[in-house]
């Protein structure tokens, strides 16, 4: 595991020496955070509670959102170039999982955005926005642990995206709409409360809602214990189904890989 | 005598070249018609390595080495055949097989690139698991032997190529494997440079016992460092056995070099072909076929006919040599 935590570490260390870049990330995050607010301000009117819920969740969920999107960043790129470059021949040399590689470097990744991006901006966000405090310390360590899980949930799915560059050699447009599925079907542009009824019920039966939505929820407090349970068992049901599968595109790539180059 | 540690049996591996058109034309036809080509990159190679053997792999771009070598570092699957290296099947049982065995692409970095060589061996100390002390001890040795400390702790996108070669070098071989590739290690390096990398693996062969499989097109690498040369071209080997097997097996043609008293000279000696040295007309240069024209006879006809100031007999270069194996003129028994 040490060997897997030090790829982390790099990661961390190497997004230390860019200190303009972190800087400019709290500016985007704090942006993106102010648009969503003023939009739903906006929508609000003076109504404090629309369908039950009030503007106060509504930030508080962006805040969340943009928190784990902060400890999603990831270098979708990653496989991609290295299939493209043909450094995958060094990575292969390595007595390493590869996969659990990239996650540590992914996660090394997300750590340094949410300390040096997320952290900063919920400061400043907190002096103009109203924010929800957590729902209890019990569903805050649940909520941490959703979101993990959730982490999980979403790098699988980059990672089996990715993984078809092994046939493509060029993903980013995939990437691209996977993006933009994930990123309304998980509740990170709308929040799912707003979303209608059929499309709500047809996300039930997608891994997106496990992403976002499950730890904002137990955040909040809106779901009871076994209600917590079973979304708890929903993520690990897709973790597994999508570990399989990444499992699945990993091997047979593997096995056609054309090394570019030299 | 001692065990043989790479068993390769008639490994083949073919790819899948996607045929693009030029142009825009090309361009759209490609999206609605994609062509290809299968091209056998490896075809049918087998060899076997003893341990503690050197050998040198050598063949135009394209003949295969690179391919080979990806084949028996675990990185390629070959299509079919087996590879048996120190009990490992390579692509099978990679991650496990991959800690015993040093790799250096000539043409690929494997240290990072914001980082200092030193940083990037300590994440090498941890993916290896390399003990402290032999950690220590290795480091100190490679830093003495290659001349890395004057950068070892500077950026390696600061380094010159040289040194970032040497700094990769000591990357592949920290955690002391058993046996090492390099696959074109002296690629774009100056005189100097190649000296240092090569002294460098001939030092290591030497003193740990280290297999190693050695690929490049720069003759003087094989000389220097390898006892043993397998010659690959398309796919195929041409040739396995010893440097001086290839001059003395497949070579039969000899150069004279002649400087005459007399340049008006006329000469005839049959089966041997005479041109002027470029640089002197009283030069004369005599190329034959040593199994046609035996040296002795071409001796005594110039020396009985003509006055001659100087005579040398070379034996050609060993790149000429492997230029006319490439090329087809000579053919390999």
């Amino acid at each position: 595991m040490n060997t897997y935590l030090q790829f982390a570490a790099i990661k961390f260390r190497n997004n230390m020496a860019y200190r303009f870049e972190y800087v400019m990330g709290i500016l985007s995050t704090l942006l993106s955070f102010v648009v969503y607010w003023s939009i739903y301000r906006a929508l609000y009117g003076t109504e404090e509670v629309v369908d039950g819920v009030t503007f106060s969740m509504v930030a508080t969920n962006f805040i969340i959102s943009l928190g784990l999107n902060n400890a999603f960043a990831k270098n979708e790129m990653f496989l991609q170039d290295k299939i493209k470059q043909g450094t995958i021949a060094n990575e292969l040399l390595k007595p390493v999982n590869f996969k659990l590689r990239m996650l540590f470097e992914d996660f090394g990744e997300g750590l340094f955005r949410v300390i040096f991006n997320f952290l900063p901006t919920v400061i400043i966000a907190m002096f103009f926005a109203e924010l929800q405090a957590p729902s209890g310390t019990l569903n805050m360590m649940l909520c941490i642990i959703s979101a993990i899980l959730g982490y999980i949930v979403l790098w699988l799915i980059s990672f089996i995206v990715q993984s078809w560059s092994f046939w493509l050699f060029s993903v980013w447009g995939l990437i691209t709409i996977k993006n933009v599925f994930v990123n309304i079907l998980a509740g990170a542009f709308i929040p799912m409360w707003f979303m209608p009824a059929w499309l709500r019920d047809f996300i039930k039966f997608t891994p997106f809602d496990s992403i976002y939505f499950t730890p904002v929820q137990i955040y909040l407090g809106e779901l009871n214990g076994y209600e917590i349970v079973i979304n708890f068992a929903r993520q690990i049901f897709w973790i597994l189904i999508l570990y399989a599968l990444s499992e699945l595109f990993w091997r047979r790539g593997i096995k056609k890989l054309v090394v570019q180059g030299g | 005598m001692s065990q043989t540690i790479i068993d390769v049996r008639n490994i083949c591996k073919t790819f899948k070249i996607h045929k693009r058109g030029t142009g825009f034309k090309g361009a759209v036809s490609n999206v609605f018609h994609p062509r290809y080509e299968y091209k056998k990159a490896v075809n049918d190679i087998s060899f076997n390595i003893r341990e503690g053997e050197m050998v040198g792999f050598i063949g135009p771009n394209g003949a295969g080495k690179s391919t080979t070598v990806k084949m028996l570092s675990g990185i390629l699957y070959p299509d079919s055949g087996s590879i048996n290296v120190a009990g490992y099947i390579p692509h099978r049982q990679r991650k496990q097989y991959v800690a015993n065995i040093g790799v250096v692409f000539g043409q690929k970095s494997q240290i990072s690139w914001d980082l200092s060589p030193l940083d990037s061996y300590e994440l090498i100390r941890h993916i290896y698991k390399i003990p402290p002390t032999l950690y220590k001890q290795n480091l100190e040795r490679f830093t003495e032997l290659l001349d890395m400390g004057g950068f070892i702790n500077q950026p390696v996108r600061q380094l010159s190529l040289g040194q970032r070669m040497r700094a990769d070098i000591a990357a592949s071989l920290l955690h002391s494997p058993k046996i090492v590739f390099f696959d074109e290690p002296t690629i774009g390096i100056d005189v100097v440079g190649k000296d240092k990398i090569r002294k460098f693996i001939k030092t290591l062969n030497q003193t740990d016992n280290i297999t190693m499989i050695f690929t490049t097109h720069d003759m003087q690498d094989i000389e220097k460092t390898c006892d043993r040369l397998i010659i690959i071209d398309d796919g195929k080997k041409l040739y396995d056995g010893s440097l001086e097997g290839v001059k003395r097996n497949y070579v039969s043609s000899r150069i004279i070099e002649v400087e005459l008293e007399d340049s008006h000279t006329e000469f005839d000696i049959p089966n041997v072909t005479i041109s002027d040295a470029n640089n002197s007309k009283m030069k004369k240069i005599i190329s034959f076929d040593a199994e046609k024209v035996s040296i002795n006879y071409v001796m005594s006809e110039l020396i009985n006919n003509h006055s001659v100031r100087d005579i040398s007999i070379k034996e050609p270069e060993i790149d000429a040599i492997i230029r006319d194996i490439y090329e087809g003129r000579i053919v390999m028994r």
